[in-house]
């Protein structure tokens, strides 16, 4: 039953190119995309978010498969479906899931308007999910080894990580001249609860033998570390568990440190350049820690009597679990979340009339951009990429549209619309992409949207 | 001019919420996962041994029973022994000693009461090597069986013939393996 719980939270928990929020980044109406880029181009007296309701995003998806490859209602058996997704995914398939929910945000200007610095600060929680497929897991599972002697099963296939956690923050932003702005974000990490399993190796292979039937070996190098997670499986845990992570988050849990940085330069007056690293970070994990380990070698030969003594070799189940002994530990552990990487090249256009200009301050000079974006994500293997396209169109003053297209390892038809409004102080927006998929949600590979509400104050200049 | 703007706004929120709206869905059944039923089918190594001929032979004496038996607990596993709807257990035996054996081999509860026996015989050598082979399938009553097993022994008596001395060439082995089914609900 267990096992069984276990397939499907790994199944069920299907998700996307967790974090490439392209269409927010560098979407500069919205001052979440500062939280992409702390040397965004971002202008405001002060602004605050609408508490738990100012940055809401969430992404799902999968490479490899789709909800509805597992789960059509049609006159496939359940299992079939299973196998054919077995069969079809590589063990770099992955799934990802991100969330976060803005708890609180703001900001405000600094200094003179010749110098002006911008301060913003805010919290937020964060959820974390990524597992490559445990394909050779997966095959054992479903057919067991009879009919693949031969192949050596690579217990690395088993690579996995999940987090929850609140992050604090507080970032900074400065014209240093009139076309280069530069930013810097600190973050304060407090992990609620942490899994992780990235650094297995080992094999398990079946060939026929000599004086056995065959050869089979076991070996075996997988780790499992936790914190904040051991206790909930304890039999004798009787709290709530939802509430008590959700506890953890806010106090008390596993603290880190990390920073984001970038700029953005206006080589010419119509071209700008954006680019920023954000997460650079780590969490100490020391209180309430656990870590599980399966380390050892085994050679299985089967039971080999012994007829010139009379003492007994000892049983085959015992020397398999001293072989290879299942074992837990309390070590503190670090773990490094994970770093992304943006940068945007963007060409403007169409400049507004002077009669349009209500000299509000207002620096929006140009009514259209074209630009392309690359975004670089560190995963437990290699890092994944993706490109966008994009452009942008301020419609009428105070609305503002970006669209996207963008390619990268879950899809090559991702087409993104973002929508950022004004109605007096209130900013709202929505973003959502991969618009080609809604025709029929089951099958896409992977979806994300963010939307949030603000309130902000812009400057005036007279 | 405002109110223009507000149309528009309007009409463009409108616009991207009905796109959600419109988005469609194929018909999902998460509940079929309840259907989940994995069918591995596993093979190992049972057991095995080589013995030379010098080995039925004590201080010059014959010894015509040979006798051993040990533990073999891998039913001790709740998982293994709960999901087991099969087990087939494979015997190579080869000769090339100038005498027949009777080997049986026998599965012995926590009692070392015998649960059941699997015998086997292989002619005496004569010049050409004699392999036997034996498949023993455990389903249903005979399966309980062999999940209540705890220790398996091992019976090798030697049929008369012309008698064997510490020089005496020739080995018999055994190979043996297991076919387990299991069924994973």
């Amino acid at each position: 039953m267990r096992i069984k719980y276990l397939l499907l939270l790994l199944i069920v928990s299907f998700s996307s190119l967790s974090q490439n929020k392209q269409i927010l980044y560098n979407f500069t109406s919205i001052p979440q995309s500062m939280m992409s880029n702390p040397g965004a181009d971002v202008k405001y007296k002060y602004y605050f978010g609408v508490p738990l309701l100012s940055g809401i995003s969430a992404n799902v998806g999968s490479t490899g498969f789709s909800a509805y490859d597992l789960y059509a209602k049609n006159d496939v058996n359940f299992n079939t479906k299973l196998r054919q997704v077995v069969n079809s995914v590589s063990r770099n398939d992955k799934l990802l899931v991100n969330e976060q929910v803005e708890l609180f945000a703001g900001g405000f200007q600094l200094g003179n308007w010749e110098k002006k610095g911008y301060v913003s600060f805010g919290m937020y929680q964060e959820f974390d999910f990524v597992s490559y497929m445990p394909k050779d897991f997966a095959i054992i599972a479903l057919d067991g080894n009879r009919d693949h002697i031969g192949k050596v099963f690579n217990l690395g296939d088993l690579n996995m990580k999940t987090e929850m956690l609140s992050v604090l923050h507080i970032g900074y932003h400065k014209n240093l001249n009139e076309n280069f702005i530069v930013g810097g974000r600190a973050k304060l990490y407090s992990s609620a609860f942490n899994a992780q399993t990235t650094n297995n190796s080992g094999y398990i292979y079946t060939i026929p033998g000599e004086n056995t039937i065959y050869e089979q070996v076991i070996y075996s190098d997988l780790e499992l570390n936790t914190s904040g997670v051991a206790k909930y499986f304890e039999d004798d845990y009787e709290g709530d568990a939802a509430s008590d992570i959700m506890k953890k988050t806010l106090f008390g849990g596993n603290l880190g440190l990390g920073f984001d940085a970038g700029f953005t330069y206006y080589p010419k007056k119509n071209t700008q350049i954006t680019a920023s690293i954000t997460d650079v970070g780590f969490i100490k994990h020391s209180k309430a820690v656990k870590t599980f380990t399966y380390k050892g070698y085994y050679k299985y030969e089967g039971v080999n009597p012994n007829f010139d003594t009379a003492n007994n070799s000892g049983s085959t189940y015992e020397e398999f679990q001293n072989a290879i002994p299942y074992d837990s530990v309390y070590t503190k552990y670090t773990t490094w979340r994970p770093a992304k990487l943006n940068a945007s090249y963007q060409y403007s256009f169409d400049e507004s009339r002077a009669a349009d200009c209500n000299c509000s301050g207002e620096e929006n000079e140009y009514k259209s951009a074209v630009g392309g974006q690359l975004f670089v994500m560190t995963l437990p293997r290699k890092p994944i990429m993706a490109l966008t396209a994009y452009y942008q169109r301020q419609l009428v003053k105070n609305l503002n549209v970006k669209a996207t297209y963008t390619v990268d390892s879950f899809s090559y038809t991702n087409i993104g619309l973002g929508l950022s409004a004004q109605i007096g102080k209130l900013n709202m927006y929505l973003l959502a992409d991969n618009l080609l998929e809604y025709r029929d949600v089951s099958k896409a590979n992977s979806l994300s949207f963010q939307f949030g509400f603000n309130f902000i104050f812009k400057e005036v200049n007279e | 001019m405002m109110i223009m703007k507000k149309t528009h706004i309007k009409k463009l929120v409108f616009t991207l919420f009905s796109l959600f709206a419109l988005s469609c869905s194929s018909d999902l059944d998460f509940n079929q996962a309840n259907e989940l039923l994995l069918e591995p089918v596993i093979v190992a190594n049972l057991t095995y041994f080589d013995i030379a001929a010098p080995q039925f032979v004590t201080n010059g004496v014959e010894n015509n029973l040979l006798f051993d038996a040990q533990d073999f607990d891998v039913f001790r596993d709740s998982f293994f022994r709960d999901n087991l709807k099969r087990a087939d257990f494979y015997f190579e035996i080869s000769n090339t000693i100038s005498r027949a054996y009777t080997i049986n081999i026998l599965l012995l509860d926590k009692n070392d009461q015998i649960l059941y026996t699997i015998p086997m015989t292989v002619p005496a050598y004569t010049g050409s090597e004699n392999v036997v082979k034996t498949t023993e399938i455990f389903e249903n009553n005979k399966l309980a069986l062999l999940k209540s097993t705890k220790r398996m022994a091992f019976m090798l008596t030697m049929a008369p013939g012309t008698p064997l001395t510490a020089n005496s060439p020739g080995n018999l082995k055994l190979k043996s393996s297991a076919t387990v089914y299991l069924e994973i609900k």
